[in-house]
């Protein structure tokens, strides 16, 4: 019986040593110098700004060797829409409606830095009720934004089961924070002074019901996506930004919290009810994906521990300071900053004495992890950069005002 | 076509071809997963999402606008992003329809008065429903998409009619 | 909170700048050098017993008269703030203070494209959020549209 082996040495490439062969069979077509002399193109890729994973409008020019990226430039302005020049025609207690619309799934920490940078212009203190509802609805938009990382990060990834996971865990916090403010996304409910109207009857309940339920969520999603196998692949190690270059490019937030560097607004430069909720602030090593992705995934674990003391802990008295429809402040510039979802928000004012800011100026987190994003693409591959895109959590309504 | 001259009109059996087409097309039309700014939050991902699911409807979203047969703006457009709407709604194979989502793409929005923001995007490309809203609730957004299929089953009784008068 | 305003004058004048009022306003400790001196005394400091080692803010106000810039300072390590005041004319140089503080690229990209200013010294001196012809939108001259404009859209 012949050898089944001997019936192959036909067909061209696939029989040993036919690539020494003096010619290939005919009708087979290789490369002119063999396989191992194949090179490599340098390509300027655009992605962007209509893909499906740049987290918005942010356009990405990257060139590549093959597929390690060389150099990579973002392209940004796609959503500029003067967030900055409008605030110079509204009123004081208008600009939580604008702050919305820049960071849009963490409504709710622009209209504190706004409500907070105003309260310092007047000298008004927030009453005790005031400060811990802003608390509260703040640790919840926390965890609402966090699981639209989480899910997005997930699609990055390529997971996209548990995408709607995060999105059913997301409709029951948009559900009280609608019973609590009347809106879903544009929440417009903190207001300097304040907030605009007093927790509904029942509400501590939901919370409750809430809370309770999401530890055991919480583990479940980090089981889904972090206990697997290829995530981890793909992430761990991947993306590294030591504590010296998150300092330099100006990183807040959780990007510079997992390099080393813990520093929290809630704690360095406390507002509100801060100072009397018990919480953890998580700190990662070594500044990879895989801390970013570990670090929220803690913080939604404390937010779900600051709500819950929020709502047992809730003092009576006034939701707000009697502070005046039309706020005139007096001439002066001052600067308030909060701890969003996506880092230090921050919020510079210069009155000048009338019912408009003369200037007003939103400090945006994202824009300074764009910037890395640019520093620490370089000798990764392409599909690691729509995975560092995603590990940074930009949204570009604050990056482009 | 020669099979209309044995069918009824209406009748469930034998239903004229285009109409047939007509059925499909309006009950499974995919969107270009395509969201600028805030109202992308509300609709391709919560109107998608588990509660508001879309995909009930047959209404799926696809990454590549070769593939797309509605084009969702959702979001402000401005004059650096109105070339690339424009090179997107140009690349989408017939037939297209366009949904204006949310103030700001009906006509400007709250930021209306900044000389970078286009007055809504139906300066830059033929819109066929709006839904007002800022943002729109899912709920909305998923009404607009009946509305679009209304509008896409009114637009081949037009045809077929125009048709049928003519010849 | 505030840093030490004779320690902060005793830098200024370290790196040439005399006489600099460094004042406590309700923004905070602040101290307005000349345009051409801000990249030296932004790195003097950095490298100062202060530790100013993060730029966290940078922005531009149109003051009617001129272009004032105003850079944030913070250093961690002593938990304090300082606001370096420079004022620049229309149409002036803006000195790029990226080899100091890299995250000061894109926002300085920012602010000389939305006031007009002419960006000196930077790596990638492009404009960054509008296209081109379009003019410095964040200044006082340009207005906002006005409601007759958008009515008649």
């Amino acid at each position: 019986m012949s050898d089944p082996r001997d019936l192959v040495t036909d067909v061209g490439l696939l029989a040993e040593g036919a690539h020494d062969a003096g010619s290939p069979p005919a009708g087979i077509r290789r490369a002119p110098t063999g396989v191992d002399g194949l090179t490599t193109e340098h390509l300027i890729i655009n992605m962007g700004p209509q893909h499906p994973s740049t987290h918005g409008v942010l356009r990405l020019i990257v060139e590549v060797d093959g597929e390690e990226i060389v150099a990579a430039e973002t392209s940004l302005g796609y959503l500029h829409r003067g967030i900055e020049k409008l605030a110079e025609t509204r009123r004081y207690n208008q600009l939580g409606t604008l702050m919305d619309r820049g960071d849009y799934v963490s409504g709710m920490h622009g209209e504190q830095a706004a409500a907070l940078a105003t309260e310092r212009l007047l000298e008004v203190d927030v009453p005790a009720k005031g400060q811990w509802i802003r608390c509260l609805v703040a640790e919840l938009t926390r965890i609402a934004s966090h699981l639209i990382w989480y899910g997005t990060f997930g699609l990055d990834t390529g997971a996209m089961g548990q995408f709607l996971y995060a999105m059913r865990d997301r409709e029951s916090i948009l559900d009280i924070l609608e019973a609590i403010s009347g809106a879903r996304m544009m929440f417009n409910y903190i207001r300097p002074g304040g907030v605009v109207a007093d927790l509904p009857a029942g509400i501590d309940g939901r919370i409750r019901r809430f809370c309770n339920g999401f530890d055991a969520y919480l583990d479940e999603h980090h089981a889904l996506l972090g206990g697997n196998e290829i995530f981890q692949a793909r992430v761990q190690g991947v993306g590294e930004i030591d504590a010296d270059t998150a300092l330099a490019f100006g990183l807040t937030g959780a990007n510079l919290r997992a390099s080393g560097f813990g520093w929290d607004v809630r704690r360095e430069r406390p507002y509100d009810a801060y100072p009397q909720l018990d919480f953890d602030v998580p700190v990662g090593t070594t500044g990879d994906a895989w801390d970013r992705y570990m670090v929220r995934m803690e913080e939604m674990r404390q937010a779900n521990r600051m709500v819950r003391q929020c709502v047992d802990g809730m003092p009576e008295g006034d939701f707000t300071a009697k502070v005046p429809k039309v706020v005139r402040p007096p001439e002066g510039e001052v600067y308030a900053s909060v701890e969003s979802s996506r880092g230090e928000t921050g919020v510079h004012v210069v009155s000048d004495g009338s019912d408009t800011p003369y200037r007003y100026h939103y400090r945006a987190p994202s824009l300074f992890a764009c910037q890395v994003l640019e520093e620490i693409l370089p000798g990764h591959l392409i599909a690691d950069a729509v995975m560092l895109i995603g590990s940074l959590d930009i949204m570009l309504g604050e990056t482009d005002r | 076509m020669a099979i209309d001259r044995f069918t009824g009109e209406h009748s469930v059996a034998f239903i004229r071809s285009e109409q047939l087409f007509d059925l499909a097309r309006r009950h499974s039309l995919w969107y270009l997963a395509f969201g600028i700014a805030c109202c992308a939050i509300e609709a391709p991902m919560s109107a998608s999402g588990p509660r508001f699911d879309f995909d009930r409807m047959g209404v799926f979203f696809r990454a590549s606008p070769r593939q797309a047969d509605v084009m969702i703006v959702a979001g402000t457009v401005n004059r650096k992003m109105a070339e690339t709407v424009r090179m997107l709604y140009d690349q989408m194979p017939e037939p297209k329809w366009v949904v204006a989502m949310g103030a700001c793409a009906s006509t400007g929005g709250p930021f209306r008065e900044y000389p970078n923001v286009v007055l809504g995007v139906d300066k830059v490309v033929p819109v066929d429903v709006y839904i007002p809203g800022c943002p729109p609730r899912p709920e909305s957004v998923q009404y607009g998409f009946i509305q679009l299929q209304e509008k896409i089953k009114a637009q081949t009784e037009e045809r077929l009619a125009a048709r049928r008068d003519g010849s | 909170m505030l840093p030490d305003a004779t320690v902060v004058r005793s830098i200024l004048s370290a790196a040439g700048v005399h006489d600099a009022p460094a004042e406590e306003t309700s923004l905070g400790l602040v101290c307005r050098v000349p345009a051409s001196r801000a990249p030296s005394v932004l790195a003097a400091m950095r490298e100062s017993e202060l530790d100013f080692r993060m730029l966290a803010d940078m922005l531009g106000t149109d003051t009617g008269e001129d272009i004032e810039i105003t850079y944030h300072l913070r250093s961690l390590s002593r938990d304090e703030e300082l606001y370096v005041k420079t004022a620049l004319p229309y149409d002036g140089d803006l000195h790029s203070v990226w080899n100091t503080f890299p995250s000061a690229l894109l926002p300085e990209r920012e602010t000389a494209e939305l006031f007009g200013l002419k960006l000196v010294g930077h790596p990638n001196p492009k404009r960054l959020f509008t296209t081109e012809g379009i003019e410095p939108l964040l200044r006082k001259s340009v207005p906002q549209r006005s409601v007759e404009e958008v009515r008649e859209r």
